[in-house]
């Protein structure tokens, strides 16, 4: 796609789609799969929710691939650790895709403890005509069978089954928050707070330890894992970020375990913004390496950071999601909002990277003309089909007319998840229990 | 065994009142925290205290039954280790035992630390055993598992990681502290005097599992050199406060 096109949507054409309220419960993670056919939701309750797009139709061309249920199933189940005296959440954390090698399509999904790979395949036909069983099932009295018949494979309507084929478990002591799967397609890594277990797709008994972080003695821990993801060519190479605010790339052909790291990088710390809340709030949320493999992108909580793999003293961008909460980080450890963490996507070019924010809102920023928008993901502003309308927060001073002033954001309406479609300009954006999907005008 | 409070003396009191920001009350505190990190109106000083006192409140506030994020708790201990080095560094604070232990119920510690770090219930005979054991780990399938461990108590736990809590917040002058409080009661457990001798902070001990925690020595790396508490007066009570849900 082309930057010029691109920047040109962004500024103010972005035609709302109609939004689907998943009833229950909160989104947890949204994520397309490597051609753009399907997007997954997890949610708090355990399940995943999979929409595909229509095919675009000659008679409806105004319906430009549209997302409808295509399947639903429960992926975790609350748990108990009996050891400990504690539940495990069957939220779902993470969903990776597999790339489509058949006519199934295979996913990870992970809670705080176990990842499962999941199958999801069509059925369309059903077998008629069994010797030992009639059409209900019910088991035929033998003697009452004179001849043999060959089953034949009749049409049905089609049904979308979700199988788990793998359940991989018992591998991590602390809370699972990162899952990626290699470009080997082979293997896997699953990320806890203090450790990276590779694993292979085939193999659930077993997993292999490649980072650990935690130290001899507990009480000298200062900090954490919080994202690792491969690189999307380099099957060797991965990346972790740390509470600190620091990311670590390592290649696992240089040692089995892979505690020291190739590249670190970290910015120092500018000593001016220096506050009591400077650690948390540099703390990484979510790491991704660009479609080309030349970049890293962390989210911290203010920031969104662009890296060049080449250059590890300092970020070659950085983006100010909503530099005017740093007045407010005060009240915002105090409601606990300081510890959100939220994630950040690249779109399918590289060129655009989006991330989330609070009050519905979400903020994307053009890295070539370096010009950035906000958005609002809310029934109330927007109607299906209508353009949105780039927002606007005052700080300070005059309130324009359609602008909203920082002490009127609600912060209870956070965009922690969002994903972008691999090939055009489609997002899908979790705004607690409701998913919104946005798709570029139709010129 | 309920532990036998100490009365605050009078002059401790007093003291209390005269300091500025004394148990902020919450509608202060709330001005406070509007305030934000640039408030002009709240000195540093003023937001270190707010800080400070949030921590521990969100250090010791946690679900029955939900297991608390490392990342958050990691967090929320470097951020009160920060605070405690530049009050160590401004020469501020000292404590009086009576404040420190004004009210404290060790029971209700090891109660609600039993409620998310172990199996609530478990019994040990050997008392000694039972300071050291490690929790059982919940070993990754790839470790042997053959290698049994006692299951601890909440106590054990609570102990074990005090003991090696005494070395995180070693500054804590833990002798000073309990020099004059009548111990007579708590001699006659060897937990709870253990416990005693131990960090009075087991903010470490439900923060989180360690699965491979060794037997530690009986002889806790507790502080044994006299400091100065680093707590202001007024922050401790308010702590205490909050600990004891007062």
């Amino acid at each position: 796609m082309e930057e010029e096109s691109d920047s040109r949507k962004i500024n103010n054409s972005f035609l709302r789609d109609h939004n689907y309220a998943t009833e229950a419960d909160i989104i947890s993670t949204v994520e397309f799969n490597s051609t753009g056919e399907l997007l997954a939701t997890g949610d708090k309750g355990g399940r995943v929710v999979v929409f595909q797009r229509e095919q675009e139709s000659k008679t409806q061309p105004h319906r430009r691939g549209e997302y409808n249920v295509y399947s639903t199933f429960q992926s975790h189940e609350p748990e108990f650790d009996y050891l400990k005296s504690l539940e495990i959440e069957e939220k779902i954390n993470k969903i990776k895709w597999l790339p489509q090698q058949n006519a199934a399509y295979f996913l990870l999904s992970t809670n705080d403890k176990t990842v499962k790979l999941w199958k999801i395949s069509e059925r369309d036909k059903r077998p008629e005509g069994y010797n030992l069983k009639d059409e209900d099932g019910r088991i035929r009295d033998p003697s009452t069978i004179t001849s043999l018949r060959v089953p034949v494979l009749q049409p049905m309507d089609l049904m979308v089954e979700a199988t788990a084929r793998r359940i991989f478990s018992n591998a991590h002591t602390y809370h699972i928050n990162s899952i990626s799967v290699n470009s080997d397609l082979q293997t896997f890594i699953s990320t806890d707070d203090l450790r990276v277990n590779l694993w292979n797709l085939e193999i659930t008994d077993r997993s292999f330890n490649i980072v650990d972080i935690k130290p001899a003695n507990m009480e000298e821990l200062t900090e954490v894992i919080t994202s690792a993801e491969f690189h999307p060519q380099q099957c060797h190479t991965f990346a972790y970020s740390s509470s600190k605010g620091s990311i670590r790339l390592c290649d696992m052909r240089l040692a089995a375990l892979c505690d020291k790291h190739c590249k670190y990088f970290e910015e120092p710390e500018d000593p001016a913004t220096r506050s009591f809340f400077s650690e948390i709030i540099s703390s990484i949320s979510d790491v991704k390496f660009s479609h080309n493999g030349r970049y890293l992108m962390t989210r911290d909580y203010l920031t969104v950071k662009v890296w060049d793999l080449q250059m590890e003293n300092k970020p070659v961008e950085t983006y100010q999601v909503h530099d005017y909460l740093r007045g407010k980080l005060c009240s915002l450890y105090e409601n606990d909002c300081i510890f959100d963490k939220f994630e950040c996507v690249w779109n399918g070019s590289d060129s655009v990277i989006m991330t989330g924010s609070y009050n519905n809102f979400f903020r994307m920023f053009d890295r070539n003309t370096k010009r950035d928008v906000t958005l609002e993901a809310s029934r109330e502003n927007s109607k299906p089909r209508a353009i949105l309308k780039p927002r606007k927060v005052c700080v300070g001073g005059k309130r324009r007319k359609d602008e909203i002033s920082v002490d009127s954001l609600d912060f209870s309406k956070k965009i922690l998840h969002t994903t972008w479609h691999p090939y055009e300009n489609i997002i899908a954006v979790a705004a607690t229990n409701n998913l919104y999907i946005f798709q570029d005008k139709v010129n | 065994m309920l532990g036998r409070g100490v009365k605050r003396k009078w002059s401790c009191l007093e003291e209390l009142e005269l300091l500025p920001g004394a148990a902020v009350p919450e509608e202060k505190r709330q001005n406070l925290a509007a305030g934000g990190g640039h408030d002009p109106s709240m000195s540093r000083l003023q937001q270190r205290q707010l800080v400070l006192s949030l921590c521990v409140e969100k250090l010791q506030h946690y679900q029955a039954g939900v297991e608390l994020s490392l990342r958050r708790s990691v967090l929320l201990i470097n951020t009160l280790r920060q605070i405690q080095e530049e009050m160590r560094s401004d020469g501020t604070g000292t404590c009086t035992p009576e404040v420190l232990l004004h009210g404290v119920d060790p029971d209700s510690y090891l109660l609600t630390d039993d409620m998310s770090v172990t199996c609530s219930g478990c019994a040990e005979g050997d008392m000694e055993s039972l300071s050291l054991s490690p929790p059982a780990s919940p070993e990754p399938a790839s470790q042997d598992a053959e290698q049994q461990k006692p299951l601890p108590t909440a106590v054990s736990n609570t102990l074990s990681d005090a003991g090696s809590a005494g070395g995180y917040l070693s500054d804590l002058a833990l002798d000073d502290i309990f020099e004059d409080i009548d111990t007579s009661m708590y001699e006659s457990s060897d937990l709870l005097s253990a416990w005693a001798a131990g960090s009075l902070w087991p903010v470490t001990s439900s923060l989180w599992w360690d699965e491979d925690m060794k037997l530690r020595p009986a002889g806790h790396s507790s502080a044994g050199s006299l400091q100065s508490c680093l707590m202001d007066l007024n922050e401790l009570d308010h702590i205490m406060e909050v600990l004891v849900k007062s």
